[in-house]
C-alpha cells in the first residue's frame, strides 16, 4: 500500500461513522452540501483575519461535509443530478471564499505581490475545475493533471497549520497552470483525432 | 505526441501531462516533492507575508558554514 493510500484508508475509518449518524438522522445530502460552504465561509474569515490554525480546523469540519455528502447520497439512495450539479456550484463558492480570505489578509498587510499571487492562483484553480467541465460536454473524459480541489483543499490545511501558506499558494498556482494546459491540449488532441476540431 | 527517450525527459514529461491516479507510488513521490518545497524552503526566499526565518535550509546553511 502507498503512503497517500494508507492516510487516505485512515482519514475514512472516522468519517465512516459520520456518514452512518447523517444516514440514520436522514439528512439530505443537499443541505450537508449547504452547511458546508457556510462552515467555508467561517474558515476564510479566519484566513482573513490571519488566523491560520482556526482556519486550518475550521477547514477541516468544513471538508468533512463536503466529502461525507456523495456517500450520504449514496447510502439514502438519493443520487440526483441536481445533487452533482449542486455538489459543483457550491464547491466554487468554498474554493473562491477560501482564496478571498487571502487576497483580503495580503493586501491588509499591503502585500500586493502575494495578493496578486492569491488572485492568480484562484483563477487558474477556477479554470481547472471549468476546463474539465467544458471538455467534458465535448469529449468522455477529461480528468488530467495533478492539482485538483482535493489536493488544493489538503495543501490549504497543511499551510494554515504550519504557516507556510505562501509556499503553498505557489504550489497551487504552478501546478494549477499545468493542470489547466494539460486538459486544454488533451482536449484538442481528442478533438483532433476524431476530426471534430474543424468543426465550427 | 511522443513521449521523450531519455529517463529525466520522461520524468519531467509525465510530471507535467500528469495521468496517474491518486494512492499510486508516482502520486506519493509528488506528494512528498511538493510537502519539501512547502515545509524545507525558507519563507525569507518567498517573501512569505505571514511567516518568516530561514527555515531547515537555511539552518543547514548555517552550520554548513
Amino acid at each position: 500500500m502507498t503512503f497517500t493510500g494508507l492516510v487516505g484508508r485512515i482519514c475514512l475509518f472516522p468519517l465512516r461513522a459520520i456518514i452512518r449518524a447523517c444516514v440514520v438522522l436522514r439528512i439530505h445530502p443537499n443541505v450537508l452540501t449547504f452547511v458546508g460552504v457556510l462552515i467555508n465561509f467561517a474558515a476564510a474569515w479566519a484566513l482573513a483575519l490571519g488566523r491560520f490554525v482556526t482556519a486550518g480546523f475550521i477547514m477541516i469540519v468544513a471538508n468533512i461535509f463536503d466529502f461525507i455528502d456523495g456517500k450520504v447520497a449514496v447510502e439514502l439512495g438519493q443520487v440526483s443530478e441536481f445533487g452533482g450539479f449542486w455538489d459543483s456550484v457550491i464547491d466554487r463558492f468554498s474554493d473562491i471564499a477560501l482564496f478571498i480570505g487571502l487576497i483580503y489578509l495580503y493586501s491588509h498587510l499591503g502585500r500586493t505581490d502575494y495578493v496578486m499571487i492569491t488572485s492568480l492562483a484562484m483563477m487558474f484553480s477556477i479554470m481547472t475545475s471549468y476546463t474539465r467541465a467544458r471538455a467534458e460536454s465535448l469529449i468522455a473524459r477529461c480528468k488530467v493533471g495533478f492539482m485538483e480541489r482535493p489536493e488544493r483543499i489538503v495543501l490549504f490545511m497543511i499551510g494554515a497549520f504550519t504557516n507556510r501558506m505562501a509556499g503553498v499558494l505557489w504550489v497551487i498556482l504552478v501546478l494549477s497552470i499545468f493542470t489547466v494546459a494539460d486538459r486544454i491540449i488533451l482536449t484538442y488532441r481528442e478533438l483532433r483525432t476524431t476530426g471534430r476540431e474543424a468543426v465550427v | 505526441m511522443k513521449n521523450p527517450a531519455t529517463l529525466p525527459g520522461r520524468v519531467l514529461w509525465n510530471a507535467f501531462f500528469w495521468t496517474y491516479e491518486r494512492a499510486t507510488w508516482q502520486y506519493d513521490l509528488m506528494v512528498i516533492a511538493i510537502l519539501a518545497f512547502v515545509w524545507l524552503t525558507p519563507p525569507d526566499w518567498l517573501g512569505d507575508p505571514t511567516a518568516h526565518g530561514s527555515g531547515p535550509i537555511g539552518w543547514l546553511l548555517d552550520r554548513l558554514r
